[in-house]
């Protein structure tokens, strides 16, 4: 871990993460298919995850929040998606269609 | 070795029957009514070593100021304040600790007999035993707070006392009569005692009646502090114009009465009164509001006696007549004459009231125009409560005698003859009620055959403490001479032991004990005339005066006049604040404010799309936003 913290500055990660993130949101804000915005989402969430890590290891190496934190965070996201998906194959055998412009009834 | 400095059990051996009662009342046998009974007979006991303990250190040359014993429960630092919870043990509070506890025993004896059977009786002897505690420790307190606080806890068990029957509607109403009634006092009290603080930064009393004594209290503050306290005084010993809790009080089962309302709680005001005489005496014209207080109360609740039909109300008043007078002792500066009668007081009071106790018992009937002849069913109790009578009416050789006398020598010294006069007069009222109160229930004959037929005597339960109280009516104003009091073992006598200090010595006036003597034989004679058989000429004196009658009957309509004040009054003013309460608080305020949030809810919700893209974008955007706003503003 320190040898990695050494050789690789922290902006490079958060580079990373950052452009992850973005990605995810211009995913979720562009597409129309649910399971693809599904999929952008997982994108965000590793994105934060990375910087969990990457930020634990540059501040105390010695104590595994961020591990534990990423490890937190995709066992939400795991839950999350079979919850999504769920939904989504209820929306395409009631409505046919995964396309979330499709679908407004939640309203007044 | 049991001394003044172990004065602090005696009010928690009952507190500790209280919570045992309070706890586990419900399973032990005969609801947990020997442990009340058994604690305050260890109060009883331990009360003799304290007593003795006393005796010993006034004996040891350098003499006594009292002992004070306590730990500080509660302090903030730099000596802003400091709550003790102490005891303070001198001549007076052993006096009063006296009779607090024997009678508090009596009574829980007699009410062995009496409450048997009643539905809360268990409840009834937790209360007991509560009501103990709290007066002991109000008469023990060495601070202004703990003795607030020990007044406050006796005033809420007088309020459940009364309240005892409270499936009856008239003993609810009593019970809320007497708590709010004193209550008005008792903010008088509070507020006396703050204003104390403000001036002194002390509760302890004894430090306060120094700085007094010192001049160290500007007298302006001193003078307002000492009437409110005094205030509080009139509202638990039902003085003018707060007196009229008391007779109501009686709702509540008679030996409540006995203990409550005549030997202890409403003596409370005149204890307060005689431990806080420094100050009156310092203040300006402090006790010549005693004294004037005193005198009207003792006037109105004797001339109210003489027409009650109510065998309790007709004590009742009798016990705001004796408060009277014992206010009037306190305000001429005789403190040991007042602490005297209060000690006889104790005891015969305590006797009528349970002696009236065996009466309803017997026949369930409390009105005195449907009993009569009772001596021949009853004779033990017709004795007792003649005893009882004769003290109260101040008959010699009985204790009620001894103490009055002392009242009338001390008021002779103070005020001249103006006072000793009026008190004079009051004399042979006194004794004319209590002639009729006793003729009318035990002489002559059965008005009512259902209520006569089945009358009988008490159990021995409610019979002992009858007799031990006649006993006691009768040789308690005995101590008076110094020779009795060294007979029992007391240096000095018994009298000076207690009740003084040496310039109060009791004096005996021949001619004012003759007077007294003659006044008090005249109203007996005079209401034996009035009375006798058919009460034929009494009938005709009410006759002769309607409107003195009518005015009597309706308590100088002052019970009238107080619910009109709480009709026009109180309730109006409530009336007005009900009405701004639901409107403004209630309808425009609470209501208003949910109203427009529904609205404005309404009127939103036409925004709403349903299309998840818009609130991921509308997401989306917010945070950028608050992004840039939180990189112009740098935070």
């Amino acid at each position: 871990m320190e040898a990695v913290a050494q050789q690789i500055p922290l902006e490079h990660f958060l580079t990373l993460s950052g452009i992850l993130f973005s990605l995810g949101v211009y995913g979720v804000l562009s597409r129309r298919n649910a399971v693809l915005i599904l999929m952008s989402i997982e994108l965000m969430l590793n994105a934060a995850s990375i910087n969990m890590v990457a930020f634990a290891v540059y501040t105390s190496p010695e104590l595994f929040i961020g591990v534990i934190f990423a490890i937190f965070i995709m066992t939400v996201a795991a839950a999350e998606v079979g919850l999504a998906l769920a939904i989504t194959l209820r929306l395409f055998r009631n409505r046919a269609t995964a396309n979330v412009d499709e679908v407004h009834q939640l309203k007044w | 070795m049991i001394g003044m400095s172990e004065a602090w059990l005696l009010p928690v051996i009952p507190a500790g029957a209280f919570v045992a009662l309070v706890l586990l009342g419900n399973y032990l046998p005969r609801k947990g009514d020997w442990i009340a009974v058994l604690a305050i007979f260890a109060s009883f006991v331990l009360f003799f070593p304290i007593v003795k303990d006393l005796a010993d250190a006034l004996a040891a040359p350098g003499g006594f100021e009292g002992l004070a014993n306590g730990i500080t429960w509660l302090e903030i630092p730099g000596g802003i304040f400091e709550l003790r919870l102490g005891v303070f043990v001198d001549q007076l509070a052993v006096v009063m600790l006296g009779v607090v506890i024997f009678v508090s025993f009596m009574v829980q004896v007699y009410s062995l007999g009496y409450m048997k059977g009643d539905r809360r009786y268990g409840w009834y002897y937790a209360s007991m035993s509560l009501f103990a505690a709290a007066m002991i420790t109000l008469v023990l307190a060495d601070n202004f707070l703990l003795l607030y606080f020990a007044w406050e806890l006796v005033g809420l068990c007088s309020y459940l006392l009364i309240g005892h029957y409270s499936e009856r509607r008239s003993a609810a109403e009593a019970a809320k009569k007497a708590f709010i009634t004193t209550r008005l006092g008792d903010v008088g009290l509070l507020i006396g005692i703050l204003l104390l603080w403000r001036q002194t930064g002390t509760f302890d009393m004894q430090t306060t009646f120094e700085m007094a004594r010192n001049g160290e209290i500007p007298q302006v503050w001193l003078t307002a502090s000492t009437v409110l306290i005094f205030l509080g005084a009139m509202g638990k010993s039902a003085q003018f114009p707060f007196h009229v809790w008391l007779p109501d009080a009686m709702e509540g089962p008679t030996p409540v009465s006995a203990l409550i309302h005549a030997a202890t709680m409403v003596v409370a005001g005149v204890y307060l009164v005689a431990r806080t005489l420094p100050l009156f005496e310092l203040a300006d014209g402090a006790t010549e509001l005693v004294v004037a207080v005193g005198l009207l109360t003792t006037f109105l609740s004797a001339t109210m006696a003489l027409v009650m039909s109510d065998i309790k109300r007709i004590i009742a008043y009798s016990t705001i007549n004796s408060l009277g007078l014992m206010m009037v002792a306190l305000g001429v500066g005789a403190p040991a004459a007042a602490m005297l009668y209060l000690f006889a007081h104790g005891f015969f009071k305590a006797l009528l009231f349970l002696a009236s106790g065996s009466v309803y018992r017997a026949t369930d009937q409390l009105e005195v125009e449907r009993l009569g002849g009772l001596w021949r069913k009853m004779p033990f109790t017709a004795v007792t409560f003649g005893v009882g009578v004769l003290a109260m009416a101040g008959m010699i050789p009985l204790s009620g005698f001894w103490a009055k006398d002392e009242i009338l020598v001390g008021s002779l010294d103070w005020g001249g003859y103006v006072v000793l006069t009026l008190l004079l007069l009051s004399l042979p009222i006194t004794a004319l009620y209590m002639a009729r109160l006793f003729i009318l229930t035990f002489l002559g004959h059965p008005r009512d055959e259902h209520a006569f037929k089945d009358a009988h005597e008490a159990p021995a339960s409610m019979g002992l403490p009858l007799l031990l109280l006649a006993v006691l009516t009768v040789v308690a104003g005995f101590v008076v001479f110094d020779q009795v009091g060294r007979a029992m073992g007391f240096p000095g006598g018994i009298g000076e032991f207690v009740f003084l200090e040496v310039p109060e010595a009791f004096h005996f006036d021949v001619s004012v004990a003759i007077g007294s003597a003659a006044l008090v034989l005249l109203g007996l004679v005079g209401g034996w005339y009035l009375w006798r058989g058919e009460a034929e000429p009494a009938r005709r004196a009410g006759e002769l005066a309607p409107a003195a009658y009518r005015t009597l009957r309706n308590k100088y309509y002052m019970d009238d006049f107080y619910q009109a004040i709480i009709d026009r009054g109180v309730l109006a003013f409530s009336a007005l604040v009900a009405w701004f309460d639901r409107k403004i608080v209630n309808d425009t305020g609470v209501d208003g404010a949910a109203r427009s949030t529904g609205l404005s809810g309404y009127l939103l919700k036409f925004s709403q799309t349903g299309l998840m893209p818009n609130y991921a974008l509308a997401i989306t955007a917010g945070v950028v936003v608050l992004a840039i706003i939180a990189l112009v503003i740098g935070v």
